[in-house]
């Protein structure tokens, strides 16, 4: 079953529109990245999700069922745009929070102490908000967003303004949380995390869905013939060694042996690389290079642009 | 406990738990008393002389003394004025010209149908003070009393309480007879009710606004919708700050309740028994008084108990309800529209504009109450919570035009909820640029 399926969204605002036609499937368990660029549509369609508006056509399913105003509790949700009440006290404020999901009193008290005590904030639960530093109040709004153990995690932005150490101890969580069956969407142009903890995504760009899938397959896919070369040599001999075909991208010198990056010319093949560069220098390895999902991103993105002009 | 009763409960205990709060609810009183002493203290500050001339066509409180022949009151002591008030008793009405023509300044003219009616009238050259056509009354009713008195053998205190007689005075120009003067008293308390809901209303209604701003600008909005309905949202801030309200008033009409009763135990326990007032009463002598009828002596507190309270008081909730729905959703819709308070501005004048409109209309409407004005602006929505607190303590509203003015008020109100509803939504999402009115326009048309 998947977590999540978004089928045709169209959502149009007053002066503009900010999902056009996208459908995305999240797998149950996935941690799936919603990826794109500023004003692209991400929080639009994270808003229909969570119901704060509603889609002008399309569908949402939820865990295979039509979305509807009990998977409130079902889904935790962190938006980009988080903040706390400055006046009110931590535990007060973390037991209203959990109520309004629809926890019951004594229910989210349990639970917030265990919270409490596993990131080790139990003595700030009479502290008022504006006490706290940034790092803090985030540690709260964390607890705050998972408590009521939603199914179906929804972080946008997440890591932009913690801190190192709390974005280190959020992906640990979240990892874990995902260990425990939760599925996770996490919307972000922070490409760095993508493809650490992301096994699924979904690039929006323009109100459009321009690429979704598995991460490596999606690497894969745009991998280009680009191979990596360890060599003991000299750089001259290797370059000589490659005729017109061969791409040298860029070449690299380690302690005892050097590095190239060659692109293959149209209907050439390893072998062909192999054979050219084998009796110049003695190679050491060879690994296919595949695309960083930054570079995958920006040429999408990019190609895309073209398209439309 | 349901969701919007969660937000009800934390919007009125955030708030209530304030130091803010608990001051102004100590202080109020003390300032409304302030307010009010001050009022009286203008109103009947008066050193000018009077010469009344009583006319008693049915020699109620007179009779002929057959030794001068002239005609003397029967109860010297009551009318025995002092060294700016003096009666002078007569049995005839003279003509208009020939009391503007006299020394007399003031002219009381009444019938045996006093009793009944209980309805005197005073005839002036210049308005009297509230203090002279007080002590005026005051003497009236005492006299009153003692007729009733002579016509009953046996009386106890029950039947003492039941004479005491409460009247009023109809005050005529006697150079322009229609116009019948206002009831200076009652606007004094209807000015203090129009100034209590004016700022109940603003006060209130911009700690909506204030709220509203406060989770835009900390970024907790979205959290929080996403596990509620905006409108729920809304409503209960505005429900929970209206009773945070509601809780102040109350407090201050207990308070007011605890110290009369208080002050009057005190005054009584210090020599009144019902025995002694009702022999007194008989024997025509100094009489001892209760608390209430003490304060009726009193200069200027005679209004505070002749006014019918607990009308006034419901009146006052229901306005307050409706005038703080009506404009708490105003406020709640530029909370929402901007964000933060400096760019309020802009917004804030057309609302302000209605409001300090409405409170100067009410001023005017004191001296005429059933003008013109204070009738058209009694049905407008905008103003008629403000305006209606002057005119129900001068008895100017029929129960008519009581239950359509609130018909409308409640109608505008629920129908201002639901347009702030849908600004609320869209607007509390939107950060930047402060949006024009024809963006806010389109976010009352757009459905979500």
């Amino acid at each position: 079953m998947n977590a999540l399926e978004a089928n045709h969204i169209t959502k149009t605002y007053a002066n503009h529109i900010a999902l056009d036609d996208v459908s995305i499937t999240v797998p149950e368990g996935a941690v799936f990245g919603l990826l794109g660029p500023n004003g692209a549509g991400k929080t639009s369609l994270i808003r229909i999700i969570n119901q704060i508006t509603g889609p002008d056509s399309g569908e949402i399913k939820l865990f295979g069922e039509k979305l509807q105003a009990k998977h409130i509790s079902t889904i935790g949700y962190l938006p980009e745009e988080r903040g706390l009440y400055k006046k009110m006290k931590v535990g007060e404020q973390a037991l209203y929070l959990a109520q309004l999901k629809g926890m019951s009193k004594r229910e989210a008290k349990a639970k917030l102490d265990e919270w409490f005590e596993r990131f080790e904030i139990s003595a700030w639960w009479n502290k008022k908000v504006e006490e706290l530093s940034k790092g803090m109040a985030q540690k709260i709004q964390f607890v705050t967003t998972v408590l009521h153990e939603p199914k179906l995690l929804i972080l946008d932005e997440p890591f932009s303004g913690f801190d190192p150490i709390n974005v280190e101890l959020i992906r640990s969580e979240l990892m874990r949380l995902r260990d425990q069956g939760a599925s996770i969407i996490l919307s972000t142009h922070n490409m760095g995390s993508v493809e650490e903890i992301c096994d699924h995504i979904a690039l929006i760009n323009k109100s459009k869905k321009v690429l979704e899938g598995g991460v490596s397959e999606i690497r894969e896919a745009h991998a280009r013939q680009e191979y990596e070369i360890r060599y003991k040599g000299t750089a001259i001999a290797f370059a000589n060694a490659l005729w017109t075909n061969f791409e040298l991208l860029s070449q690299g010198q380690e302690k005892e042996s050097q590095s190239a990056v060659v692109r293959l010319g149209d209907k050439m093949k390893l072998n062909d690389l192999l054979r050219a560069v084998v009796d110049h220098v003695e190679l050491l390895d060879v690994n296919r290079k595949l695309p960083s999902m930054n570079d995958i991103f920006i040429q999408t993105v990019t190609q895309n642009e073209v398209g439309h002009e | 406990m349901s969701k919007i009763g969660l937000v009800i409960g934390r919007e009125y205990s955030s708030r209530v738990r304030k130091k803010s709060f608990i001051i102004m609810t100590i202080l109020g009183p003390l300032l409304f008393a302030g307010i009010i002493a001050a009022a009286i203290w203008v109103s009947v500050a008066d050193n000018s002389e009077h010469e009344v001339l009583v006319v008693d066509y049915a020699g109620m409180l007179s009779y002929v003394n057959p030794e001068s022949g002239r005609i003397e009151p029967s109860y010297p002591e009551i009318f025995k004025g002092d060294e700016n008030l003096f009666f002078h008793f007569t049995d005839k009405l003279p003509s208009d010209s020939a009391f503007i023509n006299s020394p007399y300044t003031l002219m009381l003219e009444f019938d045996d149908s006093i009793l009944a009616a209980k309805k005197a009238h005073l005839y002036y050259k210049d308005l009297p003070s509230a203090q002279v056509s007080m002590r005026i009354t005051g003497a009236l009713e005492n006299g009153i009393e003692r007729v009733k008195v002579r016509e009953n053998d046996q009386i106890d205190y029950s039947t003492y309480k039941r004479l005491k007689t409460s009247l009023s005075l109809a005050k005529f120009d006697i150079n322009n007879k229609e116009d019948a003067s206002m009831d200076q008293e009652k606007g004094i308390v209807g000015m203090m009710l129009a100034v209590i809901i004016f700022f109940f209303i603003f006060l209130y209604g911009s700690q909506v606004m204030r709220g509203v701003i406060e989770e835009k600008s900390n970024r907790i909005v979205e959290v929080i919708v996403s596990s509620i309905k905006p409108f729920q949202l809304m409503m209960g801030k505005i429900i929970g700050i209206g009773l945070v309200g509601l809780t102040q008033f109350l407090i201050w009409i207990l308070f007011s309740i605890l110290i009369f009763t208080a002050a009057g135990m005190i005054f009584e326990s210090g020599g009144f028994d019902s025995v002694a007032a009702v022999d007194g009463l008989r024997s025509g002598g100094q009489t001892p008084i209760d608390f209430e009828t003490f304060l009726q002596q009193q200069d200027g507190f005679s209004l505070l108990v002749s006014i019918n309270w607990p009308l006034i008081l419901f009146m006052f909730f229901i306005y307050f309800i409706g005038g703080y729905l009506l404009y708490g959703s105003l406020f709640a819709s530029i909370g929402a529209a901007v964000d933060s308070e400096t760019d309020t501005q802009q917004f804030l004048m057309p609302v302000m504009l209605p409001l300090f409109f409405s409170y100067f209309v009410a001023i005017m409407s004191v001296s005429n109450p059933e003008g013109f004005a204070a009738k058209l602006f009694s049905f407008i929505p905008l103003s008629s919570p403000i305006i209606m607190m002057i005119r129900t303590p001068l008895n100017s509203t029929s129960v008519w035009e009581l239950l359509i003015s609130v018909a409308i008020l409640f109608a505008t109100a629920v129908f201002f909820v639901w347009l702030a509803g849908r600004i609320y939504r869209t607007g509390i999402l939107m950060y930047g640029k402060k949006p024009s009115y024809r963006e806010i326009w389109k976010w009352i048309k757009f459905n979500s």
